[in-house]
Formats: structure tokens, sequence, C-alpha cells
């Protein structure tokens, strides 16, 4: 079996006194996840821990070496994540978001641009994201993802809002970085199109914890 | 059933009035609470023979109506941008283009209208009196201000991400100049909370300028005095730094996943006071550098941008809700005014930052807002 992308070692996630994730062991090899479970039943909390928004107890490794704990820059330079709900403070425009990541996160502009085109992103781009529609959030927050070199991309819910066209080009997407050699954990209530995608697994979120099948 | 007026005149007009109570309230007493009622009228006509006959004070009154007139346009326009206030662009764009200059206008000017009122009086005292020429100017000022708003209206609905009034000049901006994460919050602060952060400037100036004034009217010139007034005048800025976090956590959440150091996330905040505490410093410094050493001058911008870094630090402490916040800095200002009248600046400076230091990077990584349970 090869080297897991992702580890999660004893992870564990209250919020005040109310425990939401206990998380004893799991590992996923490199392939594109689904993950499932109910309203409320931690999807989010567990992306969210994974890419390190929000502090946990219990310790995460990327490609077997790359700690959460102990190498945290490493750590979110090789994990992305794109929200369900983006939200930017008003006066930020895209291009500012996205310096901002293309300075931090590192990677090839042009890749950037050339998907930024494909979305149709680079239409709004220079406008501040209090302007934009919902769809307009999700792109950004979509293209935002793709950026540096991550070896696992987390999107939350990202079937939602978006155009049929924008989802082609994301499938698209999904599969060019999985090609290469980029994991994926995605979020739906929706199914993924089978024939846009090959599921390696489908992680199901309940009773706190997560299982592979 | 009710007229669009009517319901624009709800959503405009009553609210700026019922959100500007405190303001016309102050404005009332300041017009006509402090002088004795029998002598206001005579009190009123001698203030505009004052600015009629003084073309300097005159022009002070045109500049406060003015910028009553900005505070005017600035509510308008803020409302198109508020949450829940979408409905206006497809509303008010559906209108016929003259009819809504005219609802433009009564929206202007019932917003405007204390100003108007004040001037018909000063017109018809004006014309009596022969200041005709002072009449005239206030006339076309006033009826200028009523008018050059509208545009200004009519290009926020043809353009709803505009925020500043010159729109081309935003744009520019923005394709020509990336936000570095560190002007964030004072972008939040100038963009949409523009009356808070220059009420706090304005209150932070004023202690300044009053502790300047007891050190010249006493005739001397104490370094420790001196930063007496800057620990008010970082005390000023508490709700700015309530506002900070809360700022952060709802918006900066996504920076979270980006791959910087706890180091570049310290010189952020630090850089955030630094820029915020910089027209105080430029006060300080014009009207200090005569008096004491540049090395004070330092000592002076140490402790206050020590105070303001661990002020903010504290609030890492998830549970530190403003009314504790408060406690902790008042006893931490009294300790660092006894190190500094004994003239322990630097201890309590090193104190100051070490502190901060402790707090940020052990707190950083693992703060998350608290949100109190119901009882």
């Amino acid at each position: 079996m090869s080297e897991p992308v992702i580890a999660l070692h004893a992870v564990k996630k209250n919020y005040q006194d109310v425990p939401v994730l206990d998380i004893a062991r799991l590992e996923l090899p490199a392939g594109i996840y689904w993950l499932q479970g109910e309203n409320g039943a931690g999807k989010t909390t567990c992306m969210k821990v994974m890419a390190g928004l929000i502090p946990f107890k219990g310790e995460i490794l990327l490609q077997g070496k790359v700690s959460s704990r102990q190498h945290p820059v490493q750590f979110r330079r090789l994990i992305n994540y794109a929200e369900a709900e983006p939200l930017y403070p008003s006066f930020l425009t895209g291009r500012d978001l996205l310096q901002l990541y293309l300075n931090t996160k590192g990677g090839n502009p042009d890749d950037i641009r050339a998907i930024s085109e494909k979305l149709g992103v680079h239409l709004f781009v220079n406008n501040p994201v209090s302007s934009y529609s919902s769809g307009m959030l999700k792109k950004l927050s979509l293209l935002l993802a793709f950026t540096g070199t991550p070896a696992l991309i987390l999107l939350d819910e990202p079937l939602i809002t978006i155009d049929t066209r924008a989802l082609a080009v994301l499938y698209d997407l999904i599969r060019e970085y999985s090609a290469k050699g980029v994991s994926f954990c995605i979020t739906s209530h929706q199914p993924l199109d089978a024939e846009e995608l090959t599921v390696t697994g489908t992680l199901k979120v309940a009773h706190k914890n997560i299982t592979l099948s | 059933m009710r007229t669009t007026s009517a319901i624009l005149g709800k959503i405009f007009t009553q609210r700026f009035y019922i959100q500007n109570t405190g303001f016309f309230l102050v404005l009332f007493y300041l017009l006509f609470g402090v002088v004795n009622s029998a002598n206001l009228l005579a009190y009123h006509k001698g203030l505009m023979l004052g600015f009629l006959g003084n073309y300097t004070f005159l022009f002070l009154v045109l500049l406060l109506w003015t910028s009553y007139a900005l505070k005017c346009v600035g509510f308008i326009l803020k409302t198109f941008q508020l949450q829940g206030y979408d409905f206006l662009y497809p509303t008010m764009g559906s209108i016929d283009r003259s009819a809504r200059r005219m609802i433009w206008l009564r929206l202007h000017t019932a917003i405007y209208m204390p100003v108007l009122v004040y001037v018909a009086i000063t017109l018809v005292v004006a014309i009596r009196q022969g200041y005709y020429t002072q009449a005239a100017i206030i006339g076309v000022i006033n009826i200028a201000n009523c008018i050059w708003p509208l545009r200004l209206y009519e290009r926020k609905l043809e353009q709803p991400d505009v925020i500043f009034f010159t729109g081309n000049l935003q744009r520019w901006l923005n394709r020509h100049f990336t936000k570095p994460p560190v002007l964030f919050f004072l972008y939040e602060l100038f963009t949409n909370f523009s009356r808070r952060i220059v009420s706090t400037k304005l209150v932070s100036a004023g202690v300044l300028w009053l502790t300047f004034l007891i050190m010249d009217r006493g005739g001397y010139f104490d370094l420790r005095g001196l930063q007496l007034g800057v620990m008010i005048s970082v005390l000023t800025h508490m709700q700015l730094m309530v506002h900070h976090r809360a700022f952060d956590d709802t918006y900066l959440n996504f920076m979270e996943n980006l791959p910087v150091s706890l180091f570049s996330h310290y010189m952020r905040l630090t850089g955030v006071y630094v820029i915020t505490f910089l027209p105080e410093m430029i006060i300080i410094g014009v009207n200090a550098y005569a008096k004491t050493t540049p090395w004070g001058l330092i000592t002076v911008f140490c402790t206050a941008l020590s105070l303001l870094i661990l002020f903010r630090t504290m609030l890492f402490f998830p549970k530190m809700n403003p009314e504790v916040h408060v406690r902790y800095t008042m006893l931490t200002s009294f300790i660092v005014l006894f190190m500094v009248l004994g003239h322990y600046e630097w201890p309590a400076v090193l104190l100051l930052q070490t502190a901060s230091a402790i707090i940020f990077f052990t707190k950083y990584r693992t703060y998350e807002p608290y949100i109190e349970s119901g009882s």
C-alpha cells in the first residue's frame, strides 16, 4: 500500500464542551474521496481541522512526514481548502486574494491565470468581493484552492451555486490535478458524477468518527 | 397603498434620524441649550452676523455644512451596501430616470433639512442686513450641496461595487495595487466603520492636545507626563481592538490555511498597530521634538506600541470579553504607570513585549472564538 497522503492520529475536536470529532486513526492513500454525512455530522469541521483552520487535539501527518504540529507552515503549503460558503472582507478584490495566495502558497501564476480564464474569474477579479454573487465567490474560492503545489485539496460542497460550464471545468481540473498526483477530498450532498470522476473511496462522517469504505 | 417615496423615506430618512439621535441631541444642546432662553434669538442672530461679516468664519461654517452634506451622502451610499438592502438596486433601478432624480432630491434634502432650515433663516438675516454677496455664496453652496450628491447616487446604482466617491480612482487602485494583509483591518475601518476610526482618532488626538496644553500652561515638560497622556490615548483604542478581533474571527479565517509562519503573523499584528498609531506619533513628534531627545521620543513610542500590542494579544484568550478586557488593560496600565513614574520605562517595555510575545506564540494557533452558551 502506498504512503498515505494524509493520516489522522487521535484527532479530537470539541466546540466548548461538546465533542464533535473523535477519530482514533484514519489513513488515506492518494486518490479522490467523497466525504459524506448528514447535516451537522461534522464534515465541514473535519475539513477545517484537516486544513489547519481550527485548533484540535491529536496530530495530522501529510505524506507521512509533514506534521500539523511540528511543521505548521509546510503543512499548510501541502493542503488547500475551499469553503462551502466562502466569506472574505468586502473591500478585498479577487486579485488581492489571488495575489496573497500566490505569494504565500507559491505555484505557477500562469497556471492559475489559465484556470481563472476557464472559470471566468478574470472577468470580475478586479472588483471588490462585496459585488460578487454567491456563484462568483464560489468560483474565486475554488480557484484559490488550486494555488501553490498542494498534495491534498479539500473541496467543501463545490458543486453548489456554480454554473454548469464551471462545473465541467471543475471536473476537468480535478481529473488533471489528480493525474499529477494531487489528492482530493470532496463533500457533497449531491452524488459526484461517476462519468466525470472515479472516486477512490467514500468517507462517512457519523458518530463523531470517519470511516472509509 | 404606500407611495414609493413614503417607503424610501422609511428606509433612508427615518433610519438616518433614528441612527443619529445622539448626534442631533448634542447639536441641539450646543445650539439651543448653552444659552439662556431669553437670549437665544440674540445669540443666534449674533452668530449669523458673525459669520456673515467675516469671510474666514463664513468659510468655516460652509465647510461645516458641507461636512454634514458628506455625512448624508455617506449614509445613503452605505445603505446600499448593507446586508438585506440589495433590493434597492433592482427597484430603484427600474424607476424612470427623471422620477428617480426627484426621489433622490427629496431623500437627500430630507436628511440635509436641519442645515437648510438654518440656511433659510440666515438668508433672511443676510438680506435684511445687506450682506448680499454672502447670501449669494451661502445660497449657491447649499444648492450645490443638494445637487452634486444626486450624481453620486446615480453612479452607485450603475456601479454597485464602487465604495469610494471616485469610482475611477478606486478601479485604478484595484487594478494596480494589491492590499497587503497588514492593511486589511484599516481598510475595514475606513470603508465600513469610518465613524468609529475617526471618532477614536479625534478623542485620542484630543487627549494628546490636552496633555501638551496642561504641560504648556504649567510651563514645564516632563516625559512621564507625556507618557501618561499617551497611555490614556492608547486606552481610547480599546473598542478598535475588540473590533479587530471580531474582524479577524469573521473574515480572516481563510488566512489560517496559508503557509505563513507565526512570526509573520506577529509582525502583521504589530504592523497594524504601528500604522494605527502613526497619527499620534506624528502629533507627539511635532509637539515634543524640541522639548525632549530623540531617545525620549523613542521611549514614548515604544511604550505606546507595546501597550497596544499587549492589549490586542490579551484578546487571544477566547473568554476575554470586552468587560474583562477593560479590567486587565486598566490593571496593566496602572502597573506600567508606576514603572514609568519610577523611570523604569524600558523594563516596562521589555515586560510588555515579552508578555505579548508569550501570549501570541502560545495562543495564536490554538485560538478559537468563544461562543457564550445560553443559560
